[in-house]
């Protein structure tokens, strides 16, 4: 009797420490997700490294600096999301990417090329313990995400996934050579601020969906951080714009939920969906999403 | 894709002398278009293929390989395209050389490698110095042709092609200016 009670508390008491160390475990991987928000001076490199083809001819690299401005737009329980501004010549604000960390979650959404997304739903055991990274374009339009743990070993700390992505931004109206990256991510919060260091393949998807491997590419860009104040510009624009924008999140979310496949327009009216999405017009609910439906191609 | 549409639209026309395009594998000649296509840059252009028996170059051991186009828009001359094969070290590599009006040369690609070995040979760090050569330059591998470390074969089969190349493209500069 006695060792069946001692047999029984052993386990209770397992239990309990397992569940305090998930917790302190997730408490640590929040941290760190929000560790990236604050005012960085950020360089972003890339370099074309390896080809299959001995005749391709690796692009020039190329390399960006910006002040960018991250902050928390949600927080609860397992959710939290990032909203990221550039600071260009100390005047003007642009809206940047948005990044969501959802902890546990199986709803995520794939890049397929022809600016295509498909939602699908993950196995719940495979995302045990993970947090998946939704990333958004600057119109909150979907870009790409991924789902996996957040590692803290050996005084690091940084989450790393692979996922398919339409073209990085500075070669979307440049390049046609490809039609699909599959962006090697990883995030490393380091002393000074973080890192995303990415490995990434440009892909030539064929009509049958094989994929053939363009070259790879290395990019490195650095977020370092500096105080606050010299965001300032960025804050304020934030605080003006951030219930239009918040608007705009609720209508792709529920366009998210009615679609299991979704494709956009590239532009309408010879303009990309951000330069009509335009808060200081101050369009109403209805006004907004009547703006995105003329993106969506209808099947 | 824009560049596999422009290909598309290439009017590739058929020599009356000897072998055609079609004879060219559909890889080769997929490459040899983009090659030309940014070389000159043009979206579309014609190929005329030359007939090697008026230059007589039977002696050439790659000489069924080997096939020499004039590149055309509409009936502007553009320049020449030198296509043919060379040895590597276990394999043999496809690889063209494009030549300018003057018959100088505008630029070479290795086409296609068979081999794990010597890939940095492609690279234009290294080819672009054959760039604006004449039949008139020493191509001395080493000396005037820079060595490429761990591709010491094939590095110095290029220059050895380009060199057959440039005099036999003399040749033809020879027949034309005739």
């Amino acid at each position: 009797m006695v060792n069946r009670i001692l047999s029984l508390s052993a386990v209770f008491l397992m239990g309990i420490l397992s569940m305090q160390a998930q917790e302190s475990k997730k408490v640590m991987d929040k941290d760190a997700i929000k560790s990236m928000c604050g005012c960085y001076e950020v360089s972003f490199k890339y370099t074309e490294t390896f080809s299959p083809e001995i005749d391709y001819e690796k692009k020039l690299d190329y390399t960006a600096y910006a002040l960018e401005w991250a902050e928390v737009l949600d927080e609860d329980k397992d959710e939290i999301s990032i909203q990221h501004l550039l600071v260009i010549n100390d005047s003007t604000v642009i809206k940047h990417w948005r990044q969501d960390w959802l902890f546990e979650n199986n709803k995520l959404f794939s890049y397929e090329a022809d600016n295509t997304w498909k939602f699908y739903d993950e196995k719940e055991a495979k995302v045990d313990g993970q947090w998946t990274q939704k990333v958004y374009q600057v119109d909150d339009s979907p870009r790409y995400s991924g789902t996996a743990t957040w590692v803290h070993y050996d005084g690091k700390t940084y989450w790393e996934d692979e996922a398919n992505s339409p073209l990085p931004r500075r070669e979307y109206s440049k390049r046609d050579d490809y039609n699909l990256m599959k962006r090697g991510n990883r995030q490393e919060i380091t002393n000074e601020g973080w890192i995303h260091e990415q490995d990434n393949k440009k892909i030539i998807k064929h009509d049958d969906g094989e994929e053939e491997l363009l070259v790879m590419e290395k990019g490195y860009n650095t977020y370092k951080k500096v105080d606050d104040d010299k965001c300032k510009i960025a804050q304020n624009w934030w605080k003006e714009n951030q219930k239009y924008w918040s608007k705009v999140r609720k209508i792709w979310d529920d366009i998210y939920a009615e679609h299991a496949e979704l494709q956009l327009k590239k532009s309408v009216e010879g303009r990309p969906l951000f330069m009509h999405l335009t808060p200081e017009n101050a369009p109403s609910k209805k006004d907004i999403r009547a703006t995105i439906e003329k993106f969506i191609v209808k099947s | 894709m824009k560049i596999l549409k422009a290909i598309g639209v290439l009017v590739l026309s058929l020599s009356f002398y000897g072998s055609t395009l079609q004879d060219i594998p559909s890889k080769l000649k997929a490459k040899l278009e983009t090659a030309i296509s940014s070389t000159y840059e043009v979206e579309s252009f014609e190929l005329q293929e030359i007939s090697k028996s008026d230059l007589d170059l039977e002696a050439d051991p790659k000489y069924d390989q080997l096939h020499i186009y004039k590149i055309l828009k509409i009936d502007q001359v553009l320049g020449y395209a030198y296509l043919s094969e060379a040895n590597s070290k276990k394999d043999v590599f496809d690889y063209v050389v494009m030549y300018d009006t003057d018959f100088s040369i505008k630029k070479s690609k290795i086409l296609i490698y068979r081999e794990k070995y010597g890939r940095q040979v492609g690279s234009q760090r290294w080819l672009k110095q054959f760039n604006g050569k004449t039949s008139e330059n020493n191509l001395e591998y080493g000396n005037d042709i820079a060595a490429v470390s761990g591709a010491t074969i094939t590095a110095t089969a290029m220059t050895d092609a380009i060199k057959k190349s440039l005099k036999q493209m003399d040749i033809l500069k020879s027949k034309i200016t005739d």
